[in-house]
């Protein structure tokens, strides 16, 4: 075999004192996987999941790595479908030199990469935010935002408590995040002993909302918290609910607030208010990560790049603390990291593997949104 | 009653929406008997040519609508050159595929160059709208019931009354005996496929003020606007306008008094019902083939 | 048949040769692929996009019969997909079923549904299908999201169990591929068989021609409704075996984009072979993978190529390359002309006249317009009975009746002393009636001895040997038109007046009493117009009924025995030639008034 003549030894020598450390350090990069839609319709916000990451990594290798090594993202494209997922997550899981992963941020792709991560058996941090994903026995998920539960009670909880609200109506999306987001709701709600006088389900993309807002305006609710997923949807729900004269509070999932809903439902969603796991007022942490991101890369972050920033910073924590790449040890670091303030909140993994216990309200303030008060809870 | 009559009133609002893309779908089907399945998309089209032209360069509305129809009708032309004309002696089959082809192509090119975040597009007036009582009456329904029937009378005159509309009448009938008569059959399918593009590109402008602008905004009101053309009777414009606001009608009142999530699934069944009872359609003739 | 001559034999043997072959090919692709997974310690990613290729590649096959087949559109083959996934998912998750009966119930609720979706449909076809398919793959995404009770909703369903066979649990992923690709490889084998089987032949001819396969006996809804339930099945199967690979499924995995996936990987491979499937389905979950550059343009790319593959490749790769190997390695001619005797020579003409039709005031009406009006006459066995008349008198049409193509208004028609008015063109052929048309309809996509074959394969056509027996009589009767020599051509490549004569090839080789030929001499120039009257000729001769509509007055005496005439849709005379071309309605109808009065 040529590879082995002494001719071509002598040329590896030559070539590995040419190119010096650099080469040295590159064999010694600790490569972290990132699955993350890079083609189909979540494209972009890949970009944003991708963009974070690294903005993470390039901090953390400034500062020296992890374990003294180089961190280098390895990102496969899961081409925003389910099986795109498995495959993504399978070629990463191939690589036996990765010892984590950045996974996706929808839950139902989690979902289906559940099972090959629990054969893989090594650490994933997602951002999906189905609670089901941590709580169905596969303990190699961290999530590094906070659940729908957490999304769900902080709702309820400002609404009735804050705002002194008491008659409820849920309208929903009847997709995954849509569908869960109700039932905590009114799980959080049935707590506080208040049954929703309307619960109120869609399907996306539907062209016209009369039926659901005229149902709302019979339904005499003077609150709604809403879990939708398309912005369209949420304006122009928006707007014939104003139509309509119809004038209750609103209490909306994260997507209530996205720039894009902003721009949609215009002055209909003026008043409202809604959760959100990452603001930039929320805390100084919030405000640093911002600033940073818009200086790398001229655009203001959102969630999809807040939360993979924050993955990337726990698990080199989390690698640094356990002194090891063993995903047994990364696994109990992860679940040892208590009081680490990131961009999205302060992470305290409990032992379902659950960073994050609260959310930010804001409110659309004449368009504008403003940072209302952060609900923690401690479990 | 207020319920109900609101009811109606969006109902219509929506079917007039279905009317105009299917009265696209009904002008192709009538001069090539083919489905094109990219129908919607020139909705869409229109739509984010609104959008680019009047929010991004900030073009006056009315200068904007303009070179949007113009931009409709060019881009009409080159589908007709690259998706129906090279196959215009096969058989329907592979016609239809490539326009589900062209579909895929054309929301999926405007994706890749506007992004996944819809747009809005300010609608023509500056009211919402006005309350009669307990109903609301948006402007922007208005407006396309009153569009629609202007095209349709427009369609009218223009078809019965002008040489160059009867020749494209002649040719969707009967496509040999008007090459017989001496009239230019690949242009009367070029003109249709241009005609059609501007159809579509005008419902997408208006409709852009209530749906937003997507790139999926014209593939969801293609299906039911296809549904709506067979159930008033495939190839018959009176079927498109009549199957057009009955489907809007059924679909809003299903919502509201059956379900909202199988919202979609009553224009469907209503379909079913059709294919099952009456074939033809309301306005249809029985099908038959020719030997 | 003893003794089948050469050309049966050369026939014969081309076929088994390229069978062969095939056989070797598809065994050694098989043994290399089988052997993959079990020697080779693949990694989960390749064994995920195996396991994803295999099973998909079945619901694909699906398509490969009812589109590439049958020429039947479906854009619901991800919703057959997703019932045979959901069954399995549900069954073992649930209701901790066996994943064989889960398999089995999934397969066998797609096909109920297919079944229902192609009787309610399949009679309108084209676009309508392409919409009640759209309409069910909708349906039915929306059911799997909203019953939340039932199918888990848009959660999916986590914690499918694999199978075990004989005891042993199948839970290694790449146990589990070899499980899938022994499937794919059966699956793949019966659909190729299935292309060459007297059922799939009876598909092709009703894609290529839909009222010419009815007229020689194809029950062309039946196997329509078949070949979309056969499509449906493949789905739930391929879809049931997927649910085990990837233990997870959720409702957006099975939604109409994922049906225009699969219509895309038929198409791209090439729809009329199930390799041009299989090739379809591995290029297209390869290719996102080398196409990432391409980034968020691919799916656009994609749709450019649907569109390019339409235009440019409209057989798909496999079948681009099928035919360039038929254009580099032209079809031999079969040398030895001598066909085996067509059984019909075997008959001679009795004397008699015996009454085998009976047309009683049969009339067709389009609305106001009575193209036929209470017509009557009778043909006689063993006659050459022909129809004539000026343009739009209603020939035409009256044979359309006759064939079964068309309902009549009123009237009734008794052959063989049964009444056939109400029977559907297939039935007529079954019952012994052929016929030919004025445009030539032939099976273009088929070779010329398949569409004699199918000729042969009516109902009611006794032959023995079964497929090589039915070889034998297509060839007999393309002998008898003198174009054995031809048979393993395309039909495309014929001239026309060939053309002509290999309809009439198909509808002798399913043995008629009678046969309608329209306008047989039309296009034809006069010496094969001669040709043609010789074979009628003969065929009278071994007793056949002909029944023939022609404008050409000189065929027309050559040959008839008894003529009718009809004008403005009515019978104006009837009897003998010689009186009847002599009958004044007659000279009137076709030379106009001035003319008849200048003779009277």
């Amino acid at each position: 075999m040529g590879f082995h003549s002494r001719g071509f030894r002598t040329a590896l020598v030559a070539v590995l004192v040419a190119a010096g450390s650099m080469l040295a350090s590159a064999a010694d990069m600790l490569k972290i996987g990132v699955v993350a839609p890079q083609t189909g319709p979540g494209a972009e916000s890949g970009r944003f999941q991708v963009q974070g990451a690294k903005l993470a990594a390039d901090e953390i290798n400034k500062a020296g790595g992890v374990l003294g090594r180089q961190i280098e993202l390895v990102i496969e494209d899961d081409q925003t479908t389910n099986p795109g997922a498995v495959l993504a997550f399978s070629k990463l899981a191939g690589d036996k030199d990765i010892p984590a992963f950045i996974g996706s941020i929808r839950s139902t792709q989690v979902h289906a990469m559940a099972p090959d991560i629990l054969k893989t058996g090594k650490p994933v941090m997602i951002g999906g935010t189905d609670p089901q994903l941590t709580h169905m026995g596969n303990s190699w998920l961290f999530r590094c935002r906070p659940n729908d539960t957490y999304s769900a009670r902080v709702i309820s909880d400002f609404g009735v408590n804050t705002l002194k609200l008491r008659k409820w109506a849920i309208v929903h999306s009847t997709d995954a995040f849509g569908t869960n987001g109700m039932k905590n709701l009114a799980e959080a709600l049935k707590k506080q002993g208040i049954e929703p006088v309307l619960v109120q389900g869609y399907t996306n993309n539907s062209q016209d909302f009369t039926p659901v807002a005229l149902a709302v305006k019979q339904s005499g609710a003077d609150v709604m918290g809403t879990y939708m997923t398309f912005e369209p949807d949420q304006g122009i729900f928006a707007k014939q609910l104003r139509q309509l004269g119809v004038k209750t509070g609103w209490v909306g999932s994260p997507t209530t607030v996205t720039t894009t809903a902003l721009k949609l439902a215009g002055p209909a969603l003026y008043g409202s208010y809604a959760v959100v796991d990452f603001n930039r007022d929320s805390s100084p942490e919030a405000k640093a990560f911002a600033a940073k991101y818009e200086a790398a890369y001229k655009s203001a972050p959102d969630i999809f790049a807040s939360w993979a920033y924050d993955a990337v910073h726990v698990l080199a924590l989390a690698i640094n603390n356990a002194k090891s790449t063993d995903p047994k040890a990364i696994r109990e670091a992860i679940l040892a990291v208590k009081g680490y303030k990131g961009a999205e909140g302060t992470y305290n993994f409990d032992q379902n593997g659950d960073g994050l216990h609260g959310y930010n309200i804001v409110k659309n303030d004449e368009g504008k949104i403003v940072f209302d008060k952060h609900i923690d809870f401690p479990d | 009653m207020g319920i109900a009559l609101q009811l109606l009133f969006t109902g219509l609002g929506v079917g007039s929406i279905y009317a105009l893309v299917a009265l696209g779908f009904v002008l192709i089907y009538r001069a090539t008997n083919v489905v094109n399945f990219a129908q919607g998309d020139f909705a869409m089209l229109g739509a984010f040519a609104m959008v680019v032209l009047c929010i991004d360069l900030g073009i006056p509305y009315g200068v904007g609508i303009a070179i949007t129809i113009v931009a409709m009708a060019v881009i009409g032309a080159l589908f007709n050159l690259g998706v129906y004309y090279p196959l215009r002696h096969r058989s329907f089959l592979p016609v239809i595929i490539s326009t589900i082809g062209a579909s895929i192509l054309l929301e999926n090119g405007v994706l890749a160059a506007y992004g996944p975040r819809p747009q809005s597009l300010p609608g023509m007036f500056e009211t919402q709208g006005f309350s009669v009582g307990p109903v609301f009456f948006d402007s922007q329904y208005l407006l396309i019931v009153g569009v629609g029937i202007l095209l349709f009378g427009l369609q009218y005159l223009f078809f019965e009354h002008t040489i160059l509309g009867k020749k494209m009448q002649a040719t969707s009938q009967d496509k040999e005996m008007a090459s017989l008569l001496g009239i230019p059959v690949a242009t009367m399918i070029m003109l249709t496929f241009v005609y059609s593009a501007m159809l579509g590109g005008i419902a997408g402008i208006l409709v852009a003020p209530i749906l937003f602008v997507s790139v999926s905004m014209g593939s969801s009101i293609a299906l039911k606007a296809f549904a709506a053309s067979i159930i008033g009777g495939f190839g018959d414009v009176r079927g498109a306008i009549v199957g057009g606001l009955a489907l809007g009608v059924v679909e809003t009142f299903g919502a509201a008094y059956i379900s909202v999530p199988y919202k979609d699934a009553f224009a469907f069944l209503v379909l079913f019902f059709f294919l099952l009872v009456r074939p033809q359609g309301i306005f249809g003739e029985k099908i038959s083939e020719k030997a | 048949m003893s003794g089948a001559p050469a050309p049966a034999t050369v026939v014969a043997t081309l076929a088994a040769r390229r069978e062969r072959r095939g056989w070797i090919l598809f065994a050694i692709a098989a043994i290399a692929t089988l052997a993959l997974p079990l020697a080779v310690p693949l990694q989960a990613y390749h064994l995920n996009i195996l396991m994803q290729a295999s099973t998909y590649a079945i619901a694909v096959f699906g398509l490969t019969i009812v589109l590439g087949y049958a020429g039947q559109i479906n854009l619901a083959q991800a919703a057959f997909f997703g019932i045979g996934a959901y069954s399995v998912a549900l069954g073992t998750a649930t209701y901790a079923m066996s994943f064989w009966v889960a398999l089995a119930i999934g397969t066998a609720v797609a096909a109920v549904a297919g079944a229902a979706l192609g009787l309610t449909s399949l009679r309108l076809g084209g676009h309508y299908l392409a919409m009640v398919t759209i309409s069910f793959q909708t349906i039915l995404s929306l059911v799997l999201a909203n019953w939340v009770s039932f199918t888990r909703g848009p959660d999916g369903v986590t914690g499918i169990q694999r199978p075990s066979i004989l005891g042993h649990p199948i839970a290694d992923s790449s146990h589990y591929l070899v499980l899938c690709i022994v499937a794919l490889y059966i699956v793949g084998y019966l659909v190729w068989r299935l292309g060459h089987s007297r059922l799939g032949r009876s598909m092709q001819a009703v894609r290529d021609n839909e009222l010419a396969a009815g007229v020689v006996g194809v029950n062309a809804y039946a196997t329509k409704v078949i070949a979309f339930t056969l499509s449906a099945v493949l789905g739930g199967f391929g879809g049931g075996l997927f649910a085990g690979g990837f233990a997870y499924v959720s409702p957006d995995q099975f939604s109409f984009n994922e049906s225009v996936v699969f219509l895309t990987m038929a198409l791209l491979g090439g729809v009329r072979s199930p390799f041009g499937a299989a090739l379809g389905t591995a290029l297209l979950i390869l290719l996102p993978e080398s196409l990432r550059f391409l980034k968020a343009v691919y799916l656009a790319v994609y749709g450019c190529a649907v569109i390019l593959i339409m235009v440019f490749m409209p057989e798909g790769i496999w079948g681009w390359f099928s035919a360039l190997k038929r254009r580099l390695r032209p079809v031999q001619p079969v040398v030895n002309d001598a066909a085996p005797p067509l059984p019909l020579t075997s008959r001679t003409a009795q004397a008699g006249d015996a009454v085998l039709l009976e047309v009683k005031t049969l009339s067709k009406h389009f609305g106001g317009l009575k193209a036929v009006d209470q017509v009557s006459f009778t043909v006689r066995a063993n006659t050459v009975h022909a129809l004539i008349g000026p343009n739009g008198s209603g020939k035409t049409t009256l044979l359309n009746v006759l064939s079964g193509i068309y309902v009549p208004t009123g009237g009734e028609m008794i052959f063989e002393h049964r009444p056939i008015t109400r029977l559907k063109p297939h039935e007529r052929a079954a019952n012994g009636i052929g016929r030919t048309f004025q445009n030539i309809r032939l099976f273009t996509a088929m070779s010329v001895i398949d569409n004699v074959i199918v000729g042969a394969q009516r109902h009611g056509n006794e032959v023995e040997g079964g497929d090589a027996g039915r070889r034998d009589l297509a060839l007999a009767a393309l002998g008898f038109v003198g174009l054995a020599s031809r048979a393993l051509d395309s039909v495309q490549g014929l001239s026309y007046g060939h053309q002509r004569l290999v309809e009439i090839a198909r509808a002798l080789a399913g043995n008629p009493r009678m046969l309608l030929l329209d306008e047989p001499g039309a296009g034809l120039n006069h010496h094969e117009k001669q040709e043609l009257v010789g074979l009628l000729k003969r065929l009278r001769g071994h007793g056949l009924t002909i029944f023939i509509i022609d404008h050409d007055m000189n065929l027309v005496e050559q040959l008839a025995d008894h003529i009718t005439v009809l004008n403005f849709g009515r019978r104006i005379a009837d009897g003998a030639p010689a009186e009847v071309l002599r009958h004044p309605e007659v000279i009137k109808a076709y030379l106009g008034e001035e003319a008849h009065r200048a003779v009277a």
